[in-house]
């Protein structure tokens, strides 16, 4: 357990230092929201529309993070330390993986106000979007982590992953804007169904999650 | 690796033949019209089971994936690459016939409220990156692993890919699969099943097939390999030593 | 979703099911092309094994031309292997 506090704190420390991946992320998606914004020709969004920028923006912008996400392992050869010392090589997969939600969510904590004041016109809906989003980057998390891991080890990177990622996580665009989109809507939040794809979400989760902790062994052997 | 047995490849191959042809002769001579779609229907005979044999296919590979990853035998992994492959290419089948009866029934090339079709383009382009992923992975031993675990993940995406679809879709539209398949009578549910065996032997027959060929390649190279290890050292280059025939296999 | 009729709707099951046979047939083709390519590569390790059998003397300017020819051969199946994943045992 403590090895994975210990790696958990430290990819944390060094992102906190060299800001990789977080800062890109927001601008992406601060960016996205003005391409959004003129592609889309609107000036105010609600419903369905509202539910589709925000989360392709977040998709999107968890593509960046996912990309970086084993890149240090690979060159100062955390993998080979992993297993060697006498530590269950889980904990690193759980620690990237709670990494990369707390970059998310960290993400979502600036793009959320942002995407409000560009475009909602009542704000009553983004807490609990956010709390759609955390589920959501539980399962982005899950199968980040696994395709991270086997980009890594690949010659052109930045292609496969994406290639990968973005399919993966079809039903986690579905179910979340699915969600999104009542709470979105102009007149207020409705939580008429949203139950439904929460259930969907968390399903995700569980699968994916569970596949990952069923694999993981694999994607760390020489 | 083959015992020339039943389930022989010619042997498949000719059941194959009788369960399709039989099945298509079914189709235009004995299943009825459909009361709704009319003769379109009879498209039904050819997406369904490719589409069913293409998912199975998915699953399969899956299953030889996992049991790669646990003996960490090889050819559990060709096994997994050749269902692969062949559920793509019925995957691509899927689709165009899948397209074409929109085409005729709805007047467009794809419709977006058909959940099964929608469901099936997404693994289809999730699998599609299969090739690229082994292609960019330069480490044989890694190549075939990582190929497994991702073959394990899209096998357990394709239940979920499917179940979320279909809530999204079944808020718009009824799905139009079950009105056209609701009330089936016995004649139509005969020539279905007919047709799915059949689809399903082809897709065994095709897989064999397939092995065979890369089975014949990779003993192929290992002759060479064993003549020219036999070889008196006539190129000066030549740093293996003399060794028996059996060297250098695998 | 009104019916076609019979006319129209039958140049659409055509076609569907001739794309089918389409892909069936393109398949045979490529599995034919490699058969015929399993065949050639056969044809050539058969006059290896006879040139070897034979401990042909002559073999030896002929020897190294078909080690360097195998060379090549062998560089172009690695490069294959190693994509393809061909490790049976027999």
């Amino acid at each position: 357990m403590s090895a994975f506090r210990v790696i958990l704190a430290k990819d944390l420390r060094v992102e906190l230092r060299t800001l990789q991946s977080v800062p890109a992320m927001a601008l992406f998606a601060l960016t996205a929201f003005v391409l959004f914004r003129f592609g889309l020709d609107r000036e105010s969004l609600d419903g369905s529309l509202a539910a589709g920028v925000i989360l392709a923006t977040v998709l999107f912008a968890a593509i960046l993070a996912v990309n970086r996400l084993f890149v240090a392992e690979r060159e100062e050869g955390g993998f080979d330390a992993i297993r060697l010392a006498p530590v269950d090589p889980a904990a690193l997969f759980a620690a990237k993986a709670v990494a990369l939600v707390a970059y998310l969510v960290v993400l979502e904590a600036i793009a959320l106000p942002a995407f409000g004041f560009l475009f909602l016109d009542d704000w009553a809906g983004l807490l609990p979007l956010a709390g759609v989003l955390l589920l959501a980057d539980a399962g982005i998390a899950a199968v980040g982590v696994l395709v991270s891991a086997i980009g890594v080890h690949s010659r052109a990177r930045e292609l496969i992953v994406p290639l990968l990622l973005l399919p993966l996580l079809v039903p986690v665009m579905i179910a979340a804007a699915g969600a999104a989109e009542p709470l979105l809507a102009a007149g207020g939040p409705d939580y008429d169904g949203v139950g439904r794809w929460i259930a969907m979400l968390a399903l995700y989760d569980a699968v994916f999650l569970a596949i990952g902790y069923a694999v993981y062994d694999f994607l760390l052997e020489d | 690796m083959f015992r020339v047995s039943l389930l022989s490849l010619r042997n498949l191959a000719l059941a194959s033949v009788a369960l399709l042809v039989g099945g298509f002769a079914l189709v235009f001579f004995y299943a009825p019209n459909d009361a709704d779609q009319g003769f379109i229907q009879k498209i039904f005979y050819l997406h369904v089971p490719l589409a069913l044999c293409a998912l199975g296919g998915f699953i399969a590979a899956a299953v030889h994936a996992i049991r790669h990853l646990r003996s960490g035998d090889p050819v559990h992994d060709a096994r997994a690459y050749v269902s692969i492959h062949i559920s793509i290419i019925f995957g691509l089948a899927v689709l165009v016939t899948g397209s074409i009866w929109a085409r005729a029934s709805w007047g467009k090339w794809w419709v977006w409220d058909e959940p099964t079709l929608v469901s099936f383009l997404i693994v289809f382009l999730l699998y599609a990156t299969y090739y690229p992923l082994r292609f960019a992975i330069e480490d044989r031993d890694r190549q075939a692993r990582y190929a497994s675990v991702f073959a394990i993940t899209a096998g357990a995406f394709v239940p979920l890919n499917f179940i979320a679809v279909r809530m999204a879709e079944s808020l718009v539209h009824p799905r139009t699969f079950a009105t056209a398949e609701g009330g089936m009578p016995g004649e139509m549910w005969l020539t279905f099943a007919v047709a799915i065996a059949g689809m399903a032997l082809l897709w065994v027959t095709l897989v064999r097939f397939e092995l065979m060929a890369k089975s014949a390649r990779a003993r192929i190279s290992r002759v060479r390999r064993a003549l020219d290890a036999e070889a008196p050292s006539a190129a000066p280059s030549r740093i293996a030593p003399a060794v028996p025939s059996r060297a250098g296999a695998g | 979703m009104p019916a076609l009729p019979l006319d129209e709707a039958g140049k659409y099951v055509a076609a569907a099911y001739l794309v089918f046979l389409a892909l069936v047939l393109v398949y045979v083709a490529i599995m034919a092309a490699r058969l015929a390519r399993i065949d050639r590569e056969l044809g050539e390790l058969a006059e290896l094994a006879d040139e070897r059998a034979g401990r042909n003397p002559v073999a030896a300017d002929a020897g190294a031309e078909q080690d360097a020819r195998g060379g090549a051969e062998r560089q172009g199946l690695e490069r294959e292997r190693s994509t393809r994943q061909e490790v049976f045992r027999g």
